[in-house]
């Protein structure tokens, strides 16, 4: 059973602007604890942590730097 | 004093507006969707002046070519008011081999020794060099003045105190000039400062100081007038403390988390429109004036841009250069 | 595939700073942390990271425009018995507090034939690459090296940036300790990679003037601190390919200077070359070289080779910066430059 971890909707004003992952704290196939922080993301210059929110493998589904809407999802955790 | 003008202090205070606006713009536009301080065609820091702009235009209305300016981190608006020229002041910003510095200062370190106008980064130490060069005029047997501008933070800066009291103490012509817009980055003035008012701490190093509320470019014009006449005069110096407002954050990327409910009215405060209002109630300002002032606003900058991202940029080698004269 | 466990989660280094900071914090109600902007801002770069949301306003002082007189202020506290960890927004910003930096921090402890102790740590934000300018992207660790009773810590990565910090508010002398804005892994700032990294979640410390070898090699060494690391040893992974075999000390400390690790690896290799992003004249590079020299100048099979910033202000514009900063492209170009 996997779960999607969603881009979160930081920018109330502009739901649809783009955002990205900063930095990815966890790498590609490696195990988190729910709770981790996983990721920082930043919608223009608002950043903040992203945390998993249940335990398992987590894969990347974007990488750093790359434009991404809000409210999609970034990582699955299975 | 010169002569009241209303609308030539309209036109320049949208000039300045219609320049922070589009430079806003320019460095944001660029550092998308990753935003990256170091990235685009304007990096680094950038601290705009919206909603400052009365302090600038109602002090520089009163200033003549050979007068000095000092100005801090936050120096557009003193800059275009005072003359500086748009077009290499943005080259310079761009950081093209064209710009007021070749690309060596940026936007923090403006220099145009022609129209006497510098700032500088480090906050308030604008202040002592400005008394020299007061001294300066002095001692020449001018009747120029010197301008010096820094922020409410920057009033708890020694360099300020020790300022204050050079400039009582030679009674040298110079305007110290606090732009008090409520915040030292994240930290409000209730938090860093035990006086009210800097008008106070004026008087307490002997020379006369005023505090302008409303952030009105009118009154700022009476008060700035008056100091400059008595430096002019060899009355010696004055502090003016003008209640201001940022429109933007401390720094362009500043997300402004600490400002809380202050951000939610932040625009119904802007000057301009409500000095527009005034001016349209005194029959003194048309919609259509309105129109056109803004498009030559427009216009203007938009030349300054085009100027600034069609020069050079100048190569690697030339970071050598410059060190001595 | 690698597993990670919460003991071993990454953080960037200025959550590892902030971290070491939180934990002495708990561990010491003596400590505590005055500076501009580092209360719900959080540090312009990061250093105080969740430590107001923790602590509170009693604790995580933001102090006004006055470096003078918060400095002092921190000095007062620590010959008092107090730990303050005290922010220097940017160390270019000395000039407005060096004397109480100097003459009182610096001095205080041997003028008073060491009775009197001042624990205080002062932090600082260094370095550029991102256009700040000549007042905002100095690193000067040469200048307050040279100045005695200072000791001086320079981390380059998550781990030591907490162990640092830690170690530098546990001792008893000032401890300048300066984190390069570019090694702090912040989101809205180029970054390297390596600035994010393991790093344990309980206390642990790194030693105060003990540099660490970051990648062992044979033919080169490479001596070098903060963001400058970082560089080297993607330097160093660029001319493997080259058949080129670098090692990088990091120093991490200059005051204490681990000259034992330095001289160690230039005996084994025979080459040297001191990476700083300081400026070159008067400074870190001629200190190595003379340390070498003083030891055994025939130890070097080629002669000592330095690559700092030339004496110039920092310059705004990019192409202006870029040429005269270390990058890793010129790092490697001297490398193999040693080896022709």
């Amino acid at each position: 059973m996997t779960t999607e971890v969603l881009f979160p909707m930081m920018s109330k004003e502009e739901p649809d602007a783009e955002g990205v992952v900063g930095t990815w704290f966890v790498n590609d196939g490696e195990t988190v604890a729910a709770g981790q922080v996983i990721a920082e993301v930043q919608v223009d210059k608002v950043s903040q942590d992203v945390e998993a929110p249940v335990a398992g493998v987590m894969y990347q589904l974007v990488a750093e730097g790359v434009g991404v809407r809000q409210g999609e999802p970034v990582a699955r955790i299975g | 004093m010169n002569p009241l003008n209303r609308l030539d202090l309209y036109k320049e205070m949208v000039r300045i507006r219609q320049y922070e606006s589009r430079i806003l713009q320019e460095y944001h536009a660029d550092k998308k969707p990753a935003w990256d301080i170091g990235a685009g065609l304007i990096p680094g820091e950038m601290h705009l002046s919206a909603g400052q702009e009365p302090a600038a235009v109602g002090v520089c209305a009163h200033l003549r070519k050979g007068d000095a300016i000092t100005a801090p981190h936050r120096p557009h608006h003193f800059a275009l008011a005072h003359g500086v020229d748009m077009n290499a002041m943005t080259a310079e910003i761009y950081g093209r081999d064209t710009g007021l510095c070749h690309g060596k200062g940026g936007h923090m370190h403006l220099f145009d020794p022609e129209n006497h106008f510098s700032c500088s980064g480090i906050i308030a130490q604008g202040y002592p060099v400005a008394c020299g060069q007061a001294l300066a005029f002095k001692r020449k047997g001018t009747d120029h003045v010197a301008v010096a501008v820094a922020g409410e933070g920057a009033a708890n800066q020694g360099a300020f105190h020790e300022s204050l009291n050079l400039a009582a103490l030679w009674k040298l012509p110079v305007i110290f000039v606090i732009e008090d817009n409520d915040w030292a980055i994240s930290v409000p003035r209730s938090h860093s400062t035990a006086n009210a008012s800097n008008a106070d701490r004026a008087a307490g190093y002997g020379m006369p100081g005023v505090r302008i509320e409303n952030n009105d470019v009118e009154a700022v014009f009476e008060a700035a007038g008056a100091a400059i006449d008595r430096a002019r005069a060899g009355e010696g110096p004055s502090l003016l403390e003008i209640h201001t407002l940022r429109l933007f954050g401390h720094f362009e990327g500043d997300a402004q988390a600490y400002r809380g409910a202050d951000l939610d009215t932040v625009h119904d405060r802007d000057p301009i429109p409500r000095y527009a209002g005034v001016l349209k109630e005194l029959g003194e300002l048309s919609d259509e004036q309105i129109a056109s002032i803004a498009a030559e606003a427009t216009t203007e900058v938009d030349a300054a841009i085009t100027f600034a991202t069609s020069s050079p940029s100048p190569t690697a080698d030339d970071a050598l250069l410059h060190v001595f004269a | 595939m690698t597993s990670t466990d919460t003991a071993t989660r990454r953080i960037t280094a200025a959550k590892a700073m902030a971290e070491g900071i939180a934990l002495e914090m708990r561990r010491d109600p003596d400590v505590f942390v005055m500076g501009e902007d580092v209360g719900a801002y959080g540090g312009i770069f990061g250093s105080t990271t969740d430590l107001f949301a923790e602590f509170g306003a009693d604790r995580v002082i933001d102090t006004p425009i006055s470096e003078t007189g918060f400095i002092g202020a921190g000095i007062g506290a620590a010959v008092e018995g107090l730990r303050p960890v005290v922010e220097l927004m940017f160390i270019d910003f000395y000039g407005v507090c060096m004397d109480q930096i100097t003459n009182h921090m610096a001095k205080i402890h041997y003028e008073s034939g060491g009775n009197v102790t001042v624990p205080m740590v002062l932090m600082a934000a260094t370095g550029g690459g991102y256009s700040d300018g000549a007042q905002h992207s100095q690193c000067l660790w040469g200048t307050f090296a040279h100045l005695p009773g200072i000791k001086v810590v320079v981390p380059s990565n998550p781990y030591d940036a907490k162990g640092l910090m830690i170690s530098a508010i546990q001792d008893d002398n000032p401890v300048l300790y300066l984190f390069h804005k570019g090694a702090q892994g912040l989101v809205w700032m180029e970054k390297n990679p390596r600035s994010i990294g393991h790093v344990p979640e309980e206390s642990f410390t790194v030693p105060i003037g003990k540099a660490a070898v970051a990648r062992e090699g044979t033919d080169v060494t490479i001596v070098t601190l903060a963001l400058s690391v970082q560089h080297s040893l993607d330097a160093a992974e660029q001319v493997a390919d080259d058949g080129i075999s670098v090692e990088v000390v990091d120093l991490r400390s200059l005051v204490p200077l681990d000259t034992e690790t330095v001289l160690a690896s230039v005996a084994k290799t025979g080459r040297v070359l001191v990476v700083d992003e300081d400026y070159r004249s008067f400074g870190l590079t001629g200190e190595i070289a003379a340390v070498i020299a003083e030891h055994d100048p025939t130890m070097l099979k080629k002669p000592f080779r330095r690559l700092a910033v030339p004496d110039v202000p920092i310059p705004y514009a990019r192409v202006l910066e870029r040429g005269i900063l270390p990058t890793r492209d010129k790092i490697a170009a001297c490398v193999t430059d040693l080896m022709a």
